[in-house]
C-alpha cells in the first residue's frame, strides 16, 4: 500500500473533493489523498443531481462564484480533463404558468441583475421562441442565456480520472469514523476500518455525513438531509439543449448529449421521509407525480418511456448556501459541506477555491459569507 | 383504497403459482401478477417430457403440467392478472403494477418473487447479427408461436437448454448443423446428447465461435477449438453455412426487484440472487423468492419450492399452525431432495463423475462426443440380452427418474428405492414387447430388440417424435448411436396410442449382427 | 479499503486486444476495449463504469451486458467475477411510457 500521510487529505471523492484534488495537482501539490466511503467514486449527491451549470436563481453569495465558474472555467473543461463533460451552454429557462410564479421570477432577476448577471423575465411568446415544446399554459419565464448543464457522473469521474493521473492518491471503501487532533493541530482521519491517515491539511468534503466528521472534533454544521429522485427517459430525438425549471420548483431537468432526459421529480411528501442515509430508496408515488409535472410543461414527452428512477440525498444547510471555510478553531481544517442541492454547477470554482486556501492564496471571488462560524452569536 | 391482499406473487410460472395455489388451499387470498399474455412461465415451451417420479409429474410433457397447474389455481380461486407488468416493490411490500394504460399500487402482507430468469449471452464478432438467437427465443417461436427459427442452426451450448433446444429444432424441422460448447464435457443430462447425436448431430467439445458472417442476417458460422486456458488454437477453424445461430449459455435470475426492495443479496456463479432460507423466506421479514430468481434450477423444482414458499407464508400470517408447516414443509423437502440427487446434484456441478453410483465407469464417449460408444454400452445393468424381445435400457448416468420402472406391466424393469439408481432389467420376467417403457422413458433411451425374426433379420423398436411418421413398409438407412449409418433398414411397425403420449414406437428390421448398434431410423 | 492507485499499478497499463471492438452493451453500444479501457483509467466498479460508459443504461437495463460487463472488468483487475458488484436495480422495471406512469390515481391529490 502506499504511504498514509499526505500534505492534503480530502475526505469525501464526490465532484468537490475531485475537483479540489485536481486543482491541488495542477499547481503542484499532488501529495494528497482522497477517501471516499463508498465503494464508488461520486457515489453522492454528485452523480445524482440534475446537471445545472446554473447562474440564475443563486442566493447572492453563491452568485459571484457560480459566475465566475461559467466564465472562466465549465467552458474549457472537457479540454482540461480529456474527457467530454458534455456541458452546453445554452441557457436557462424558469416557467411559469400564474402571475404568482411571474412576480417571483421578477424579484429573483432584478437582484442577480444587480451583481451583472444577464437575466430577464420575458413573455409567452419568447419563451415558445427559445423552446417550442414547452406547454401553452407557460405564460412567461426568467431566461439566463450564459446558464446551461453539464454530465454530472462524467464531470465527477473526469476529474477523479485527471487527477488519478496527476498522483493524487484516491481510497474507495474507506468510510471515516473521526478525526483527531495532535498538538492543536487537526492531524488524523480514522477510518471505520482501523486505519489511520496522517495530513497537514485535511478537508471536509462529505456531504450530509460532513456532520458527523466534522463533529468528532467539536465542530458542528446545521445540517440537515433531504432526499429528491430523479428520472430518466429512453432516447429521444433531439429537442433542445435548454436548462429548464418552475418558479414553483416542481421540477427540472433537461435533455442529455445522448438523447434521454434527465428530470428531477418530487411527490411534495419529502419532507416526511423517515429513511436511514445509507438507504436510496425511491418512494412509490414520486415517479408518477413527476411525470404529471413533466407533462404539464412538455406534452410532447408524453410517450417517452421511463427506464429508470433514483434518489440522493441533499446536504441541506440551514440557510440554504455552502459552508466554505477553514476552520480557525481547528488548525488544518477546512469545510466545504451544505451545498443544498445545487453544488454541481459551482464545483470548479469551488474546487479551484479550496486548492487556493490549502495554499494560502486568496480565492478567486470573496467567500467570506460561506464561513462556518456564520450561525454562532460571537463572530 | 389501496388494494390489500394476503399474498401478492409476481410470476405465474410454475413457481408461482405452484406457491398462490398452496397458499389458497390454506385459505389465503393470492393475487398473481404476470407480464406476459398467458400464465405459465416457460411450461408452455417445454414440449419434451420431464424427469423424476410420479410426484414430480414425470413422463408428462411440460406444457401439459402447465395446463394441469392452471386448473388447479383456478379451481382453488387464485387470481390471476395477465399483461400485468410489476415496475417497482417498495417499502411496506407495495407493488406497482402496469396494468393497461395505468399504473396500479397494491399491498400485499405477504410477497412471493418469482420472475424467473433471463438468458445469458456471449459475445464474439458478429454476436448482434440477425439470425444470432437465444435458444429461449428459438423455443418461443417452435412451440408457442409455431414459426421455425431458421433452416440451418448452429447451437452453442450443451447444458439441458442446449441438447433439448436443439432437438426441438430437428423436430421443427431444422437442420442441427453442430452442437459446439467451450466446455470439455457435455453439461447437460447424457440421454438428451444421445437422442441427438443418433440422429447425426456432431458435437463439438471445447469449441467455441470465432465468429459469425452475414451483414444483414447470418450466412455463417466459424467453430475452433479452445486449448487449457480457453485461447483458440490457430488452425482448428470450422467453418459451417448457416442462418441461425442459436446461443444456450445459462440463464441469470431476474432478482432486480428484490434488490431494489433491499434484500439481502449475494452473487454466485449462478447469478444474483436473494439470501433465502429453504421456504424462500428473505432478509426482509414477509417477502419470498421462488424458483429461478432464487437460483436456477429445473421447473419441477420450481414447483417444489412454490409450494414451500406457499405453505410457509400461510404460517406467517397465522393461516397454518407450526405443526402442520413442518409436515408439510418435511414432505416437500423429501420431494425436493430427491430431484437434487445424483449425477447433476448441485454439489456435482461441474465436477466430473467418473463412477456411477453402481461403481461402473462413466462413459467419457457420452460425455465428450454425445454418444455412449457401441463397446461400452453392455456394462450398464438395462442392457441386456436375451432370446425373445426384451428391452435395452441405454440409461447411463445416475439422474432423479424412475418412470420406467412402473410402466412395464410384468415387472420387468426395477430401479428402487433410490430414484436415482440405473435401471436394471430382470432376466427372469417375459417382456411382452408392449413398449410402454419406451414411450414411458424422457430421456428415450429404451429400446426393445429382438435378436432373431428369422432369415439374419432382428428388431429394434425406438421412440420416434418426428414428422413425418415412417409408414410400415418405408426402406431407409439405420444409423447408430454415433448417427453414422450402419445398415440398411425396413420399418415393419409403427404404433401410436394415447398411453404413448406422442412418442410414436418404430420398430425397424436390421440385420441380426446391428440389433445392438441401430438405434435410429432415417428415411431414404 | 481499495488503494486505487496501487491497484493500478498492479494491473498494469491497457494493452490493446483483438476483440476490443466487440460490442458489449447493445442498447447504448459500449465496446469492450471502451470497457477495458475505463477500467484501467480507475473505474473498478459497475457503477463508475456505466456512469463513466453509459454500459447497462439503455433500454435492457443492463439485463443483457450486465454479467458481460461484469466478466470483463473482473479480468482486467485480475479477480473472480464475484468480486464485482452488480450494479443497483431501479424502477421501473420494465421502461415505461410517462403518460401511463402518470396515470396511477395520484393526480386527484395535487
Amino acid at each position: 500500500m502506499s504511504k498514509m500521510t499526505a500534505d492534503v487529505i480530502i475526505i469525501g471523492g464526490g465532484v468537490n473533493g475531485c475537483a479540489t484534488a485536481y486543482y491541488l495537482a495542477k499547481q503542484g501539490i499532488t501529495d494528497v489523498i482522497v477517501l471516499e466511503a463508498n465503494k464508488s467514486v461520486g457515489h453522492g449527491g454528485s452523480s445524482r443531481n440534475g446537471g445545472g451549470v446554473r447562474q440564475s436563481g443563486r442566493d447572492m453569495r453563491e452568485l459571484p462564484y457560480a459566475m465566475y465558474a461559467v466564465n472562466n472555467m465549465w467552458p474549457t473543461l472537457s479540454e482540461e480533463l480529456g474527457v467530454d463533460v458534455e456541458y452546453y451552454q445554452r441557457g436557462n429557462l424558469r416557467l411559469g404558468k400564474t402571475d404568482a410564479h411571474i412576480a417571483k421570477l421578477e424579484g429573483m432577476a432584478s437582484k442577480s441583475r444587480e451583481l451583472g448577471l444577464n437575466m430577464n423575465v420575458v413573455d409567452a411568446k419568447t419563451v415558445k421562441e427559445i423552446c417550442p415544446y414547452l406547454s401553452d399554459e407557460v405564460i412567461g419565464a426568467s431566461w439566463c442565456p450564459t446558464d446551461g448543464h453539464a454530465n454530472p457522473m462524467l464531470t465527477t469521474l473526469a476529474y477523479y480520472k485527471r487527477a488519478l493521473e496527476m498522483g493524487v492518491r484516491f481510497f474507495t471503501d474507506a468510510k471515516v469514523k473521526k478525526l483527531e487532533k495532535v498538538k492543536g493541530k487537526l492531524r488524523k482521519v480514522i477510518l471505520e476500518s482501523g486505519e489511520v491517515f496522517e495530513g497537514e491539511t485535511i478537508i471536509v468534503a462529505a456531504g450530509y455525513e460532513s456532520r458527523y466528521i466534522a463533529r468528532t472534533v467539536g465542530v458542528d454544521v446545521p445540517l440537515f438531509k433531504y432526499f429528491e429522485e430523479a428520472l430518466v427517459t429512453e432516447m429521444q430525438p433531439h429537442m433542445f439543449d435548454i436548462m429548464l425549471g418552475t418558479a414553483d420548483a416542481d421540477f427540472y431537468g433537461h435533455q442529455a448529449q445522448h438523447g434521454s432526459f434527465v428530470f428531477g421529480s418530487d411527490s411534495g411528501l419529502e419532507d416526511g421521509i423517515d429513511m436511514d442515509i445509507d438507504e436510496l430508496k425511491t418512494s412509490s408515488l414520486t415517479v408518477s407525480a413527476g411525470c404529471r409535472a413533466i407533462m404539464g410543461y412538455i406534452p410532447l414527452l408524453a410517450n417517452a418511456k421511463i427506464v429508470r428512477t433514483w434518489g440522493g440525498w441533499i446536504d441541506m444547510c440551514h440557510d440554504g448556501v455552502p459552508v466554505i471555510s477553514k476552520v480557525d478553531e481547528v488548525p488544518g481544517m477546512i469545510l466545504a459541506c451544505g451545498f443544498t442541492g445545487h453544488g454541481f454547477g459551482t464545483a470548479p470554482a469551488v474546487g479551484l477555491m479550496l486548492s487556493q486556501m490549502v495554499m494560502g492564496k486568496e480565492t478567486v471571488v470573496d467567500i467570506s459569507a460561506l464561513s462556518y462560524d456564520r450561525f454562532k452569536s460571537v463572530r | 383504497m389501496i388494494k390489500r391482499y394476503d399474498l401478492i406473487v409476481v410470476g405465474a410460472g410454475p413457481a408461482g403459482l405452484s406457491a398462490a395455489i398452496e397458499a389458497a388451499k390454506n385459505g389465503l387470498k393470492p393475487i398473481v401478477f404476470d407480464e406476459n399474455a398467458k400464465p405459465g412461465g416457460q411450461l408452455f415451451k417445454q414440449i419434451h417430457k420431464f424427469f423424476g417420479s410420479k410426484e414430480h409429474k414425470a413422463k408428462i410433457r411440460g406444457f401439459n403440467i402447465g395446463d394441469e397447474l392452471l386448473r388447479e389455481a383456478s379451481e382453488n380461486g387464485v387470481e390471476v392478472v395477465l399483461n400485468a407488468t410489476v415496475i417497482g416493490l417498495y417499502d411496506g411490500k407495495e407493488v406497482t403494477v402496469k396494468i393497461g394504460e395505468e399504473i396500479l399500487h397494491y399491498k400485499g402482507d405477504s410477497v412471493l418473487i418469482a420472475t424467473g430468469a433471463s438468458e445469458n449471452m456471449v459475445t464474439f464478432k458478429g454476436w448482434t447479427t440477425p439470425g444470432v438467437i437465444g435458444a429461449g427465443a428459438a423455443q418461443t417461436m417452435m412451440n408457442l408461436h409455431h414459426i421455425k427459427p431458421g433452416n440451418k442452426v448452429l447451437m452453442l451450448g450443451s447444458g439441458n437448454v442446449g441438447l433439448v433446444v436443439s432437438y426441438q429444432l430437428m423436430q421443427a424441422g431444422c437442420e442441427v448443423v453442430a452442437l459446439v460448447d467451450a466446455a470439455p464435457r457435455i453439461g447437460g443430462y447424457g440421454v438428451h446428447a444421445a437422442k441427438i447425436a443418433r440422429c447425426g448431430v456432431p458435437f463439438y467439445l471445447s469449441h467455441t465461435i470465432v465468429e459469425v458472417t452475414g451483414a444483414e442476417a447470418v450466412n455463417g458460422v466459424t467453430i475452433a477449438k479452445l486449448d487449457e486456458n480457453f485461447k483458440f488454437i490457430e488452425g482448428t477453424e470450422k467453418t459451417f453455412e448457416v442462418d441461425t445461430v442459436c446461443v444456450a449459455v445459462g440463464l441469470s435470475p431476474m432478482s432486480q426487484l428484490l434488490k431494489q426492495a433491499g434484500c439481502e443479496m449475494k452473487d454466485t456463479p449462478g447469478g444474483f440472487v436473494p439470501v433465502c432460507d429453504d421456504s424462500g423466506a428473505t432478509s426482509i421479514p414477509g417477502i419470498y423468492a421462488a424458483g429461478d430468481v432464487a437460483g436456477i434450477e429445473e421447473a419441477s423444482s420450481a414447483m417444489i419450492e412454490g409450494r414451500m414458499s406457499g405453505a410457509r407464508i400461510a404460517n406467517y400470517l397465522g393461516y397454518l399452525d407450526e405443526d402442520a408447516l413442518q409436515a408439510r414443509l418435511a414432505e416437500l423437502e423429501q420431494a425436493l431432495s430427491s430431484l437434487r440427487k445424483g449425477m447433476f446434484a448441485p454439489e456435482n456441478r461441474g465436477k466430473l463423475v467418473t463412477k456411477t453410483e453402481e461403481g461402473i465407469d462413466t462413459s467419457m464417449s457420452l460425455l465428450e462426443k454425445g454418444y455412449v460408444a457401441d463397446d461400452e454400452i453392455e456394462k450398464y445393468p438395462g442392457v441386456t440380452k436375451g432370446s425373445g424381445v426384451h428391452p435395452v435400457i441405454e440409461c447411463t448416468q445416475n439422474i432423479p427418474c424412475n418412470p420406467c420402472q412402473d410402466a412395464c406391466p410384468k415387472g420387468c424393469i426395477s430401479i428402487g428405492s433410490n430414484i436415482t439408481s440405473l435401471p436394471v432389467v430382470k432376466g427372469d420376467v417375459a417382456c411382452i414387447g408392449c413398449g410402454m417403457c419406451v414411450a414411458s422413458c424422457s430421456g428415450q433411451a429404451i429400446f426393445l430388440v429382438e435378436d432373431d425374426i428369422g432369415d439374419g433379420y432382428g428388431t429394434v423398436t425406438l421412440p420416434y417424435e418426428f414428422l413425418p411418421l415412417p409408414e410400415v413398409g418405408q426402406k431407409g438407412i439405420a444409423l447408430g448411436r454415433d448417427g453414422k449409418e450402419v445398415c440398411k433398414a425396413e420399418v415393419i411397425n409403427v404404433r401410436s396410442s394415447t398411453a404413448f403420449d406422442h412418442t410414436h414406437l418404430l420398430t425397424m428390421k436390421v440385420s441380426t449382427d446391428m440389433v445392438m448398434k441401430a438405434r435410429f431410423f432415417k428415411a431414404e | 479499503m481499495i488503494d486505487i492507485q496501487e491497484k493500478l499499478k498492479e494491473i498494469g497499463p491497457y494493452v490493446e486486444a483483438a476483440d476490443d471492438d466487440v460490442l458489449v452493451c447493445r442498447c447504448e453500444e459500449v465496446t469492450k476495449g471502451e470497457i477495458r479501457q475505463a477500467v484501467h483509467a480507475g473505474m473498478f466498479t459497475m457503477e463508475e463504469i456505466r456512469r463513466y460508459l453509459r454500459s447497462g443504461m439503455g433500454l435492457c437495463q443492463g439485463q443483457t451486458c450486465g454479467k458481460l460487463v461484469k466478466g470483463i472488468v473482473a479480468r482486467e483487475l485480475k479477480v473472480s467475477p464475484l468480486e464485482i458488484e452488480p450494479a443497483t436495480s431501479r424502477a421501473p422495471m420494465r421502461p415505461t411510457e410517462m403518460r401511463i406512469m402518470a396515470q396511477d390515481g395520484g393526480g386527484a391529490n395535487e
